[in-house]
């Protein structure tokens, strides 16, 4: 979709393997794909697939085994700096009201100069938090406190934002919600998005492409580009014909029908 | 938050706790009375309270002896305790050698260390501190540890993918966690360190509550004990509850 070509994310015959009760269990093998700038792309499959695994090589938080994950050229060693991650537990901290757990992030990576200068009523008003910024996390509902996971992410500015199913946990409802919110946020800030998600719907809602993983040991089995006009809308999108010939066709990939 | 040092409930239960208390004072007075128990053996409640009130000013200089000792103990407990803490959890070494001398040292019957310890510091304060140090140091050791064990990998994993570095993990991340069990190891070490004290003074002293409680016994003053005891009694709630309105100030318990 965008111009620049060249891949920000290169994934060469990536394999993982992880040592339990002394056997050892492939969990990802001949991981390879190229995700070019700006482009959001989800990766989908069942629960056990690797998934997640993925998501922590990438964000350096694994080291791999064989093959090479490359960040614009550069081989991943560690958590890098122009990366945000969001997880699938909200991960805030019970001790900061809502304001300080947004600063957090900046704070840790950047200093406090740099989070003491960040625009926070804007990113509070993106949110949809406003009028919360001074509670603290057990007095928010659970979506509420996803959205401050994400604001976390988002204060960063990261290069390529990484999602490891931070909508799993949330009713239906909640989840079109910050679906949404995640995709007027894209749209505004045009970064690269990798989303993890075992959501067919929600994968074909928000992507550019989806990768199809399976498990044991987890691997790609196809990209499916989805070609769907933008601006997306849950409601619209989902009543489209191409939109259900999509989930169709995810669906027989994951072997759902 | 905490806008109110005693909240409503609270007040609700120092009443109750009063009433149940002035009850089991009014059951202990008939029965005194009714059996015609000797003085010397258990006084009444009413015979105690005036000798509390004849031997205020003895109780209130030997309470402040006790309370200083108990302070100094309880602050040397928390602060040997947290650094030990700290080493046995961050220094594999520490771990494989301090950990085993700290429980080895629990195990130790430390009502038989206080005439060592007198031996060693003398009559004077240092042997009583160190009792009372010695009663405290266990539970602070044990609960800070379990606290910077119970940090949850979810958000520790979430600090390592921000960059953060080691100190910047424990300043934010382990040490705010691991609060709240800290403070509990402190709530039961306050009494304990009263009790070591207390201990400390019976074994050899010069002044204090607990030499107070052996000096009237000696002399048949059974009143007398019984009033040291209820101002050891009332000394150790009182720390305990201070321990317990400061610890409110760590109110995220629920992670």
């Amino acid at each position: 979709m965008a111009e620049d070509v060249s891949p920000v994310i290169r994934f060469d015959g990536v394999s993982k393997s992880f040592d339990s009760q002394g056997k050892r269990l492939l969990a990802l093998e001949g991981i390879a794909c190229d995700i070019q700038d700006r482009e959001f792309i989800s990766v989908l499959g069942p629960s056990g697939c690797g998934k997640s695994t993925l998501i922590r090589l990438l964000a350096g938080l694994l080291p791999y085994d064989d093959g090479t994950i490359a960040i614009r050229g550069g081989k991943v060693t560690g958590p890098r700096r122009d990366v945000g991650i969001v997880f699938q537990t909200s991960n805030l901290l019970p001790w900061l009201d809502v304001e300080a757990n947004l600063r957090l992030g900046v704070e840790i990576r950047h200093g406090r100069a740099r989070a003491a200068s960040l625009d926070l009523a804007t990113l509070v008003d993106s949110l949809g938090l406003t009028g919360f910024e001074k509670s603290f996390p057990h007095q928010l509902s659970g979506g509420m406190r996803h959205r401050v996971a994400i604001g976390q992410a988002l204060a960063l500015s990261p290069d390529l934002l990484l999602m490891d199913e931070p909508f799993g946990a949330l009713d239906a409802l909640t989840r079109d919600q910050l679906n949404m919110e995640l995709l007027r946020l894209w749209q505004r800030d045009a970064k690269t998005v990798v989303l993890i998600t075992h959501s067919i719907a929600e994968a074909v809602l928000l992507s550019d492409r989806v990768l199809v993983m399976c498990g044991r040991p987890g691997r790609i089995v196809e990209e499916v580009t989805i070609d769907l006009p933008r601006p997306r809308d849950p409601a619209i999108s989902r009543a489209s014909p191409l939109f259900g010939d999509y989930v169709v066709r995810l669906s027989r990939l994951m072997g759902v029908t | 938050m905490a806008s109110r040092l005693l909240s409503r409930a609270d007040r609700a239960n120092a009443r109750d706790a009063v009433l149940s208390l002035l009850l089991l004072g009014g059951l202990w007075e008939a029965a005194v009375r009714g059996f015609q128990v000797k003085p010397y053996l258990l006084p009444a409640p009413s015979v105690v309270l005036v000798e509390a009130w004849k031997s205020a000013g003895l109780l209130w200089t030997q309470t402040l002896v006790t309370l200083w000792e108990v302070l100094a103990g309880f602050s040397l407990a928390v602060i040997s305790g947290v650094a030990l803490a700290a080493l046995i959890h961050f220094l594999p070494p520490a771990r494989r050698t301090l950990y085993p001398v700290v429980i080895a040292l629990q195990s130790v019957p430390k009502v038989g260390l206080a005439p060592v310890m007198v031996v060693w510091l003398g009559y004077g304060l240092a042997s009583k501190v160190t009792m009372a140090a010695l009663f405290a140091l266990f539970p602070v050791v044990i609960a800070t540890l379990g606290g910077f064990a119970g940090v949850p990998a979810n958000l520790d994993e979430h600090f390592r993918a921000l960059n953060a570095g080691p100190w910047v993990v424990f300043r934010r991340l382990t040490m705010p966690a691991a609060l709240p069990n800290f403070v509990d190891g402190c709530k039961v070490a306050m009494p304990l360190a009263v009790i070591g004290a207390i201990v400390g003074e019976f074994v050899g002293s010069n002044d204090g509550l607990g030499n107070l409680i052996l000096t009237a016994t000696g002399a048949s003053r059974t009143a007398l004990t019984f009033a040291s005891l209820l101002a050891v009694t009332a000394l150790s709630l009182v720390l305990f509850g201070i321990i317990e309105i400061l610890g409110r100030m760590v109110w995220w318990r629920r992670m």
